[in-house]
């Protein structure tokens, strides 16, 4: 049972992993400038089906994740005008956007159903390029945001918009950068996983997992280097609770489903507890205590 | 001002709908375009409307197993005029029959299950003899003799096809073992990916699956270079090199009788149940793997069945734990059949 | 209703029909016919509003129960979960007690303040953030549901449908009328006027208001923030559980996986377009009921695909969020 369970752990673990680091990151971003957007699950999906489609068109899996990128930031847009010009609610304003988001790629993605894609080439002890670009981007993102000027503008207006004004940065634009960074990622997290990971386009198969990457930021404390433990220890759990079941575990699959979920809550409280909490961008406490 | 036109046309389409005996409804538990079950009911849909000129379907998707679908049939019958419903998933039942008694002049036909009443009955059809007849290619053509079974929930309906597929396995490698992953839920492509995954990781060469659409698990295994068996639709499409074979639906012509039926005044509410023989199900061509050998002894097997020479439900049948489940000889009886919950030897899972 | 609200609400529909017509035209389908078939599904018959309240029930307890935490500026997305945990301990009371409604309600209460009390209790004794431990509870507590009625708690009798034994008659909440509505809408709208009361002229509600805006204040007023995190996630919780057990035992009439039906979701968006205010909070639960309850009834009348109603569902959403600018532009008072 041991070799079952562990025969291509690591590489299993990777591959459930990879979208959601994408989206993660994004939302990292996203929420370093001080905005939470809940609509990354809608931005994903319009990524995957977007870049699904493409695909499926031209026959160039590349090409698709660019047009899923491409989608997650226009959806995005939709977020950033009503958060940014209209100042309504962030909460409220994500789940229209999911909902949005949903619905438009339902729509558009029925004539998609069952349409056969060649993806991306399997490489070494099965990985694919989606996988590497996104554990590429993790110090790539972790780089810039603590090494560049421009990453400490985004993380000053994350602080506080009125200091940041006060240096002579323009908050919102800094924002709306913010929000576009996260619909970019988001969208090609969702296209790696209809392109790659699936190869399939299915309505909402994105199954929650936008939601789960908007709490995993707050297990990453905000900060990108961490989105890859963070979305690591996801992914193992999920490929666990199947693992689990192939190597002919006794227990219940339904109680080794909620293993993802109970996993990261254990992890995260215990580094709470030894931490002290803290590490969120103070422009977002704001959000929350209103 | 339109706008009250417009009102009052609505008013008297609704009005006269109700008097128009042929509005059949049709509720699907989920996307109509899944390329999977929904998509065989909506099929068995367009067929009727195809076939009675003049009929008008209405159909609604995405709808839920619970009480849900209670008001969408009641708003069918209120607001689109159904008289006959078909309820097209397993968990619709109870809300059908309680509806049923509101409704005595509404005919609802549901998808499996052994409750009926006035008005209510059931359409299904037995797919474990092609899902048996799958698995027999699939025993075959494992060389580990390791085979895997990727599945949304334990229902009934889903246990059965689990253990005809592993008997024809083992019919064929008498040492045969299936493996259940269950991803808790009917429509999941990332866990079924990986699901897929971790199988061929163990060293599973053949993949049986019942969740709603078998699309990803046919291009996950196509991309891992092993086996599947399909269900509901034919895939071999999108994976023609790992596709074996697969039980498909063809619920056209079992729809078309009863709704015939019941125009008809003849119907009485009654426990339908279609086969291979009266064609509700269809084995999928096979793929390119299975050998010319093994595609003899299966289609053999098939005429055997049709011909009612073999019975894939009847003894000596062994259950998961070595215990005895029915004696040589005998048939399982309807009941036990449609609500079964327990494994057959060499089924390793669980079912819960 | 001032001048200003009215106007904002205006602006909403305006913005609405716009967006969603603008839709509608793009896939071929005639506005005024779907924006009709919307109004008719939601309000066109009394059955039709039965379902909306019917609907809106759930809606409206998550909707409150999201919105006590967030008056001490808590942000829970926990609605969901404290609705399943609710009805998994209701049916257990019921399982113990059958025939006893106020065993099953309290069963369901206290279910739902247990599950809210776990992130509370992480909160203050860990400094673990809500957000974040309420969202992975409430897959834990869907799955526990979802595993109980698989499991220990299948009805034997259910032909291996996967579901609780029934609720008794006697277990079930009271029906208003012919329809399928129950006695837990009274409940709600009266818990939530209570609330409103409470938040708007009670001590308790000024001394959220206080911890909210600034929560450094506390100690020099002799507030306990630990004790105010502790009673709102419970209170939360409670409302929460209630809708669930109201659900599995008057509508449900069985426990059953996946009931929700998005309820606690629903909640949560409901509370924030409020600014979590009560008395908006409810209206607007009312109006997503409807609105929600109608996307069967609008795919049935115009066979649109159910996407499709999600766009336009979407749509009302970013025209309501739209029109707040308004308020911020300029026009406000």
């Amino acid at each position: 049972m041991a070799d079952t369970l562990l025969q291509g752990l690591p590489v299993s673990a990777l591959r459930s992993a990879a979208p959601l680091l994408l989206v993660l990151l994004g939302e990292c971003l996203t929420q370093r400038v001080g905005r939470i957007n809940l609509g990354v699950e809608g931005q994903m999906l319009v990524g995957a089906v977007a870049g699904y489609g493409v695909t499926a068109v031209s026959g160039q899996p590349w090409l698709g994740m660019v047009a899923g990128a491409a989608a997650g930031a226009l959806l995005s847009a939709v977020y950033a005008l009503l958060t940014v010009a209209a100042r309504a609610d962030q909460f409220a304003s994500g789940l229209a956007v999911l909902m949005l988001g949903f619905g438009v790629s339902a729509y558009a993605g029925s004539g998609l159903v069952g349409l056969r894609i060649e993806g991306f080439a399997l490489g070494a002890g099965g990985t694919t390029p989606t996988l590497w670009l996104a554990v590429a981007l993790v110090p790539l993102i972790g780089l810039w945001l603590y090494g560049t000027r421009t990453g400490l503008v985004w993380r000053a207006v994350g602080e506080s918009p009125p200091a940041a004004s006060a240096a002579g940065i323009t908050p919102w634009k800094v924002i709306v950068a913010g929000i576009a960074a996260g619909g970019v990622l988001s969208g090609l997290g969702g296209a790696a996983l209809s392109i790659d990971h699936t190869r399939t386009w299915a309505e909402g198969m994105t199954a929650g997992r936008g939601l789960i990457a908007v709490g995993l930021v707050i297990v990453a404390r905000w900060n990108p280097w961490l989105t890859l433990p963070a979305a690591l220890l996801f992914g193992l759990a999920e490929a666990l609770s199947l693992r689990l079941q192939a190597g002919g575990s006794a227990v219940p699959a339904h109680l080794l489903h909620t293993l993802p979920y109970l996993a990261s809550l254990v992890v995260f409280a215990v580094t709470c507890a030894r931490l002290k909490g803290g590490g969120g961008p103070e422009a977002l406490r704001a959000v929350f205590a209103r | 001002m339109k706008l009250l036109r417009h009102l009052a046309v609505l008013a008297f389409a609704a009005g006269t709908a109700i008097a128009h005996a042929a509005t059949i409804g049709y509720i699907y538990v989920g996307p109509e375009k899944d390329y999977g079950y929904n998509t065989s009911m909506d099929l068995g849909r367009k067929f009727v409307e195809k076939n009675i000129p003049g009929t008008k379907t209405l159909h609604v998707e995405n709808i839920p197993e619970t009480a849900e679908v209670e008001k969408v049939m009641e708003r069918m019958i209120k607001q689109g005029g159904a008289s006959i419903i078909f309820a097209t998933s397993y968990g619709y039942l109870d809300y059908a029959i309680a509806l049923g008694k509101k409704y005595p002049k509404v005919a609802f036909l549901h998808a499996g299950g052994l409750k009926t009443g006035d008005n209510v009955g059931t359409y299904w059809a037995n797919s474990d003899d092609a899902m048996y007849l799958a698995g027999m290619a699939a025993g075959a053509v494992s060389k580990s003799g390791k085979l895997g079974f990727i599945a949304a929930f334990p229902i009934p309906q889903v246990v059965r096809s689990i253990n005809a597929f592993t008997l024809g396995a083992q019919a064929m490698n008498p040492n045969a073992t299936t493996t259940v992953v269950w991803t808790g839920g009917w429509l999941q492509p990332p866990k079924e990916a990986e699901a897929t995954n971790s199988l061929a990781d163990a060293g599973i060469d053949v993949i049986g699956e019942q969740v709603d659409s078998p699309m990803t698990i046919a291009q996950t295994a196509e991309k891992r270079g092993i086996y599947m068996v399909g269900k509901d639709v034919d895939v071999s499409k999108l994976a023609p090199k790992a596709v074996l074979t697969g039980a498909s639906w063809n619920w056209g012509p079992t729809m078309l009788k009863l709704t015939k039926e019941i125009q008809a005044g003849k119907w009485k509410p009654s426990h339908v149940r279609g086969d291979l023989k009266d064609g509700t199900v269809v084995l999928d061509p096979f793929g390119p793997a299975v050998p010319e050998g093994v595609r003899k002894t299966v289609l053999a097997k098939k005429d055997d069945i049709l011909k009612d020479k073999f019975i894939v439900w009847s003894g000596p049948m062994t259950g998961q734990d070595g215990k005895a489940i029915l004696p040589a000889g005998t048939r399982m009886p309807m009941e036990q059949l449609e609500s079964m919950n327990f494994f057959v030897k060499g089924v390793v899972g669980t079912v819960q | 209703m001032n001048a200003a609200r009215l106007h904002r609400s205006a602006i909403a529909l305006g913005g609405f029909a716009a967006l969603a017509g603008a839709f509608f035209l793009l896939i071929g389908r005639g506005p005024i016919d779907m924006l009709v078939a919307i109004a008719q599904a939601s309000v066109g018959s009394g059955y039709a509003v039965g379902e909306s309240l019917l609907r809106a029930t759930p809606i409206l307890l998550c909707a409150l129960a999201t919105l006590v935490p967030a008056r001490l500026g808590l942000v829970s997305v926990g609605a969901e979960g404290q609705l399943y945990f609710g009805a998994l301990a209701g049916t257990g009371a019921m399982l113990l007690a059958p025939s006893s409604l106020s065993l099953v309600l309290l069963g369901g209460v206290i279910g739902g303040a247990v599950w809210a009390l776990v992130p509370a209790l992480l909160r203050v004794v860990a400094d673990v953030n809500e957000t974040i431990s309420t969202l992975m509870l409430n897959y834990v507590a869907a799955l526990l549901v979802t595993w109980l009625v698989y499991g220990p708690w299948k009805n034997p009798q259910s032909q291996g449908w996967p579901a609780s034994i029934d609720f008794t008659e006697a277990a079930r909440l009271p029906l208003l009328g012919e329809s399928r509505v129950h006695v837990g809408l009274l409940v709600a709208l009266v818990l939530g006027i209570a609330l409103h009361l409470l938040f708007t002229r009670s001590r308790w509600g000024l001394v959220l208001d206080v911890l909210r805006s600034n929560p450094r204040l506390a100690p020099l007023a002799g507030l306990s923030v630990t004790r105010q995190v502790l009673l709102t996630m419970v209170i939360g919780g409670a409302l929460a559980g209630l809708a669930g057990i109201a659900e599995t035992s008057s509508v449900q009439g069985r426990l059953q996986a996946s009931f929700a039906n998005g309820a606690g979701l629903s909640g949560f968006l409901v509370a924030w377009l409020a600014g979590n205010r009560v008395l908006p909070a409810m209206a607007l639960a009312l109006l997503v009921g409807g609105l929600l309850a109608a996307g069967d009834g609008l795919q049935m009348m115009t066979s649109v695909p159910s996407s499709a109603v999600l766009v336009v569902q979407g749509l009302m959403f970013v025209a309501m969020l739209g029109a707040g600018a308004w308020k911020k532009g300029g026009a406000g008072g």
